[in-house]
Formats: C-alpha cells, structure tokens, sequence
C-alpha cells in the first residue's frame, strides 16, 4: 500500500501546538528549568509523525502536554481546534513499559477504557473482540501481562488504546525495552495496523531506524531545552526496507544533524 | 584472521539440559587471544543460558571451556563481564566504583591507584570522579562500568547486550570508544547482542546461534576494514547475510 | 543460588521440607537434653513431658475446657478484632495514601498511637470496657491494625502514577481510578500487611486473655503462671507457635491464590 504526504489534507490540523514551553521548579528550588522551549507544530488527519531525538531530556515531556497528561508552562494545545486542557478518550496513549494493568486478563486491559466509560456490554465484547485480532492475540483473552512476552505485551498496550476508537493515538517509545529483531517485527506490525485501521499517530523514539521506518514525518528535536532543529518529510514508499539505499542515506542525514550528548 | 596459535578459548561439546529440556546443543568454538567474537542469535534462543554456562554460573550438563588450556576456574582466571544493566554501585563513587574490581581481585593499593587514574583519563571520566551514580548520564555510567572492567585488564571480557537501550549516536560513540581501548588494550573480548547491525559493526568474527536449542548455525569471518561504514555496500551485502541466518520476524 | 538441575533424588521443595524436620527434630532433641540434664531442668520441663500434656490436654480439660475449646475461643478473639482491624486498617491506609487531605487530618494521630505497644492500653481498656470480651478485641485490634494500615498506605502511595495516567487517558473518573487502579494495585501490600498483622494479632491474644478470662491460650498461660505449673505454661506456648504457624502459611497461601498476577512478576 502506498502513501505519501500527498494524501495528508494539509487543510485542516487534529492537533496543533503553538508556542508550547515547560518548565520545572529545579531541584533546590531556587531557579527553573526549562525543559522545552518554543514548541511550534501541527499534525494533520491521518499522519504519522515520529519525534525523534537522543536523550531523556523533553519528549516524554512534550508528548505528556500534547495528550494532555501535563499542562505547558507556555504557550497551548489545540485538538480539532479546542484547547487540550485535560486527559481524554479521545486520545489514546501506548506506553514505554506497555503499563498494562498487572491485576487484569488481557481481555479486561482491552476492555477497560470502553468500560469505564459504559459503553454497551454487547460493544465493549465487540470492540475487545476486533482489536485482540486486530494485533493477533485472539487466544489470549484469559492470559495476564506476566504471562506474555515483551512484544505481546506491546501488542495488548496497543489494541487497549485502540479499543477507545481514539482520534489522536500518542507512543512513547513503545519499542524502547525490546530487542532490536523484536523491534524489527513489531515496527512491521504496527505499520500493518495502523494502515488497516487509520488513526493519527504521533511516536516519540531515539531509535533512527524505528523513525525511518514508520513516519510520514520526523521531527528532529534537540535536547535541553528541547525545541525543534529540523522536520524531514519522508516519503519512500512503503514497506520500507532498512537497508536500501535511500534509507541508510537519510538514516546518516538525520544522525549527522543530532546533537551528540554525553 | 587471527593466526593460529593456541587458542585463548575453547569452548568443547558445550551441552546443557533444565531436566529433559535441551537447551545449549553441543557448542564448540574457539577464541584466539586478542580477538573480538561477536555472537548473535534469533530472539530467545539461549543467549543468557549460554552466556551463564560460560561464565559457570550453571554448570553445564555436558563439555567444558577452557582458558589457556585449563578449565575456566573463576578464582584463578580473571574474566570481566559487561551487562545491558548498568551495575554500578550506586553508593560507592566513580572512582571507587573503577577501583571496586581491582580491590576483589587484591590489587596493591599504589597498582591500583595507578590503575584506576590510568583508566578514569582514558574513558574520559576524570573530571567527574567524585560524583556518584545517580548523578551521571546513562553513557558516563556505562563507561564507568567498561573502565571498571577493563582496569582489572582481564584475561577475557564477555559484553552482553550493553548498548541495548542507548540512542543510536551514543552507541556509535561507544562502540567506537570500547574498539579503540580493545585495540590499545588487545584484550579478548565476547560480546553477545540481539542487534545485527552492531555484531558486523564491531566483531573480527560473527558466531550465528539457531533457535533453542542453541547450536551453532554458521561463523563468519569479518574483514571489513575499520572504521566500518554501515552504509558501505559490503557491510550492507554482510549485515544481510547474517540477517537471512537469523530471520524470524 | 539453588540450581534446578542438580542429579539429586529431592526436588528443591522436598529438600526444604525435610531440612525443616530435621530443624524441628534438632531443637526437640536439644530441649530434651538441656531439660534433662543440666540445672536448667529447675525451670524447664523436658520436650516430651511438655509434648504428652499437649497432646492429652485436647482429651482433658485445663481449666473447665479442652484446648480445642481453648484454642477455638481465642481464635475468635483473634477473628473479630482482625476483621476490625482489616477494614479500618484498609479504609485508613488507603485514604491516607490517595488523599493529601485525609492524610493531613489522620497521619499524625495514626503516628501518635503506633509506637504505643498494645499492652499498654490494658489499664484503660479495663475502665473504658470492664473485663467483657469488648476490651480482648480491644487489645488485639490494637495489635494488628497499625500493621494493615502502614503496609496499605505503603501500597497506595506507590501506585505506578503511568498506571493511573494510562487509565484517565481511557477515560477513567477519579473513583474509577481510586477502585479500579489504586485498590487493586495496593492488594499485594494490603496482604503483606494482613500476614503481620495476624500472627501479630494472635501474639496480643495472651496480653488480651490477662484480662480476666475463664478461657483461652492466653489463660492457660497466665493460669500456668499463678499456679507455677510449668508444664502447662510451655503446652500453652507449643499451642500458640503451632496455630501460629499455621495461620501465616494460611495467608500466605491465600495470598498467592488472590495475587496470582503479582506472584509471576519476579520470574
């Protein structure tokens, strides 16, 4: 299947961040700091936008704002033009360490969110029925987190924020714990999913490849305070393949244009 | 290709068994002194397993490795091991973190000053050698641990999956920081990863593990000059090659 | 580190239970001994006396009652103040864990009264409820409800806050996240808590049974004691390390049916 910014409607962004900053008291309580600086973005229907950058210093930050898990220090975000001012189903969050809730079966992580916000019993089944075998885990309703390995678990954090039918999904490093062919696999599926069920993703990751690999765009971000050095419109068709040409190209491209933190 | 001499490590008929499960399947290998093994395998194919029985954590059910000749006696040989978890002492300071492997092993005390300086200049640490863990990044941490290892310069370094969660141009740096002390240094060293790119990266030599049980599917000798560019043809045509071995996904 | 493949004819499990026996043995035969032959026999009665009295003593009544009557009253003691204990325990730990304000309000007086030994409150719970069973819950309730509070305001305090962002990102309200994220998260603390609390809660018994009772274990002690029948003080003792004992592998065991999820996380 192919795609490429062309098919973005450019016209009207889900999601815009205007002028977006935060800070913290420092430690001794003394001064600030600031962790993110002049945040200025938007991202349209349908779009995959991976921001990438090295560190730990301000995209789980910026990503938590952006969800709405945080509020900026400066500036606003806007979601289908109204002011993000909280947490909502309409948004949907894969984590690093997956955060599946450890006490419940798969099936009841799934079903959570339709849950809580009772829906029909007839549609939460349905729904947790439709995502299970949208990321291939139909047989693990009954298993617990602890049971499954790190890429099904992934795969369960990922059907859960599916299962709220949101507009807007946000992942944070959601392959950040798994080995590199794990990852490998799991970039495939995710790609896999996202075309059969077309949502708006906007990723962060430190991982160059990860980024190539799945985004329609990448955002470069640098560290402390974390603001934007650079976007890249990548447009190779998909599947990818790590080790085409183009691809190990703009893989050097990109690293070169990092900033190297020690 | 490293010349042939006796070999620093030899690894015969390496069997281990959980009760009927087999789980290592008769692994042979050698290592000569000096050289830079890189083992890379498919997902869950025994690498800890491997890697413990290697380092006698288990023992193993059938075989033996030996160093110089002699079996592997932990007392007497002087094996380093550097892990993805970054096992630094979190109340012990950098310095004393560096010199924690020198005083196991009853290094004198001068040797050991000496020792520990000499390394703290080389991964660049000396500055911070005062602070403690908590308040270093996650590369000066992990060089804490490769000086650590190193400065007790060992017979035999086994790394296994350090790098793994690291960002891509750390890793480059680090990578590049233990090929250069390895170079300096001559020391052998075994370094166990998930990621293929890394082992045609850094490895004289790719030993390709099968899925449990874990045998030997294949080694590969690595000619590549260094620095290696991993965008070069001949590193893409070999990091291929290796992925075709190992493919699961 | 115990390696699972040694060439042994014992499982890992079978070998615990019998090094446990042959602890058990040990101290029995050392007992016997000491109490035999050194002048410690003046004051301790031998393993076997104390051994035969326990045994006869469930067919002949110490007291006006057998020791299954003595035994079954004060686990009911036991019983009623820990199920006391447990839901104020619960309620205040969990409260004060999820709730600045809550813990503003009752932190310092659960502090004030928790390095307070339960014997203490005998006096006053001699005035405030005579010599009924009332002040014997009293006592034990004392004995075990500072452990279930601590360990459940533990367990609420460290609730995983991504765990509780990731179900306010589903949607979730604030009750939805205290019953179905902090309570449930809290459970493996609440039950490490409810382990100490009820062999602690069975120790306070012979405490609460110096209060005057006609029955009990603690009876049998005390009783033992005013008469100088050491044989029946030691019996009484045997009694409470044997129930003992058997409580905690009770709630341990309960534990790793109703925390199945926590138990595998180590693995």
């Amino acid at each position: 299947m192919e795609r490429s910014e062309g098919n973005i409607k450019k016209k009207n962004p889900v999601l815009e961040c205007r002028n977006v900053g935060r800070s913290f008291d420092s430690y001794d309580g003394k001064g600030k700091n600031e962790v993110l600086r002049g945040m200025n973005f938007e991202v349209y229907e349908n779009e995959f936008l991976v921001l990438f950058g090295a560190g730990q210093c301000g995209k789980t930050t910026l990503l938590n704002i952006l969800a709405g898990l945080d509020m900026p220090t400066e500036g606003e975000v806007y979601a289908n033009g109204e002011k993000v001012s909280g947490p909502a189903p309409e948004r949907g969050f894969v984590y690093q360490k997956t955060s599946l809730f450890p006490w419940m079966t798969v099936e009841d992580n799934v079903g959570f969110g339709p849950k809580v916000r009772h829906l029909p019993e007839k549609e939460c089944k349905e729904r947790i029925r439709k995502y299970l075998d949208l990321v291939g885990l139909t047989g693990f309703e009954k298993s617990y987190p602890s049971q499954l390995s790190g890429g099904m678990r992934q795969r369960v954090g990922i059907a859960r924020a599916y299962a709220n039918e949101p507009d807007i999904m946000f992942m944070d490093e959601p392959f950040g714990h798994l080995d590199a062919q794990t990852r490998y696999m799991m970039e495939e599926e995710l790609q896999r999913i996202w075309q059969q069920e077309k949502r708006t993703v906007i990723f962060v990751t430190n991982n160059i490849e990860e980024a190539l690999f799945l985004a329609d765009r990448i955002i470069l971000l640098t560290n402390c305070p974390t603001h934007i050095k650079q976007e890249y419109s990548i447009t190779m068709q998909r599947p990818r393949d790590y080790v085409d040409p183009e691809f190990l190209r703009l893989r050097q491209l990109i690293t070169d244009n990092m900033d190297l933190t020690l | 290709m490293v010349e042939k001499k006796q070999p620093k490590v030899q690894v015969r008929n390496l069997t281990k068994k959980f009760g009927d499960l087999l789980v290592l399947n008769d692994i042979s290998f050698d290592v000569q002194a000096g050289e830079f093994l890189c083992i890379v395998g498919p997902t869950g194919c025994g690498k800890t397993t491997f890697l413990n029985s290697l380092t006698k954590l288990y023992e193993p059910t059938a075989g033996e490795i030996l160093l110089d000749g002699e079996p592997v006696d932990l007392k007497k040989h002087n094996i380093a091991y550097i892990f993805q978890e970054y096992s630094t002492m979190p109340w012990l300071t950098v310095e004393e973190n560096v010199r924690f492997g020198l005083d196991i092993k009853g290094v004198e005390k001068q040797k050991a000053n000496k020792l520990v300086d000499e390394y703290l200049d080389i991964v660049g640490l000396t500055k911070y050698r005062k602070y403690y863990p908590d308040q270093l990044s996650a590369s000066m941490l992990q060089r804490v641990v490769i000086a650590r290892a190193f400065a007790t310069q060992p017979e035999l370094l086994l790394m296994d999956e350090p790098y793994g969660q690291l960002d891509i141009q750390l890793r480059y740096h680090l990578e590049d920081e233990l090929i250069s002390l390895w170079q300096r240094t001559g020391t052998t060293v075994i370094f166990i990863t998930h990621n293929i790119e890394e082992a045609v990266y850094l490895g004289q030599r790719i030993l390709v593990l099968t899925n449990k049980p874990t045998s030997i599917k294949q080694a590969i000798d690595n000619d590549l000059p260094r620095p290696r560019k991993i965008a070069s043809p001949d590193f893409v045509k070999l990091r291929n090659e290796v992925t075709d071995l190992i493919k699961w996904w | 580190m115990i390696d699972s493949t040694t060439n042994s004819r014992f499982t890992n499990k079978q070998l615990i239970i019998i090094y446990t026996i042959i602890s058990l043995v040990c101290l029995l035969i050392v007992w016997e001994l000491v109490a035999r032959f050194t002048s410690a026999s003046m004051f301790l009665p031998p393993a076997s006396e104390v051994l035969t009295a326990f045994f006869r003593s469930f067919a002949e009544p110490i007291g006006q009652h057998t020791m299954l009557f003595h035994v079954g009253i004060s686990l009911y003691r036991v019983a009623v103040a820990f199920l006391f204990a447990t839901v104020i325990g619960i309620a205040l730990g969990v409260g004060m864990g999820y709730s600045r304000l809550f813990e503003a309000i009752f932190k310092p007086l659960f502090e004030f009264i928790r390095p307070i030994p339960p014997l203490a409150w005998i006096p006053l719970s001699i005035l405030w409820f005579g010599l009924s069973d009332t002040g014997k819950f009293f006592i034990i309730f004392l004995g075990c409800f500072c452990f279930i509070t601590v360990n459940t305001y533990d367990g609420a305090k460290n609730v995983d806050p991504e765990l509780m962002g990731a179900a306010r990102m589903l949607g979730a309200n604030e009750r939805q996240v205290f019953f179905k994220i902090v309570l449930p998260s809290s459970v493996p603390y609440i039950f490490a808590g409810l382990q100490i609390a009820v062999t602690a809660g069975w120790s306070a018994v012979v405490g609460a049974e110096m209060i005057q009772s006609n029955e009990g274990v603690g009876w049998v002690i005390i009783r033992g004691m005013s008469t100088g029948n050491t044989v029946q003080i030691m019996v009484g003792i045997v009694a409470i390390g044997i129930v003992g004992f058997i409580l905690a592998n009770l709630t341990s065991a309960l534990e790793r049916r109703l925390c199945a999820w926590n138990a595998q996380k180590g693995i």
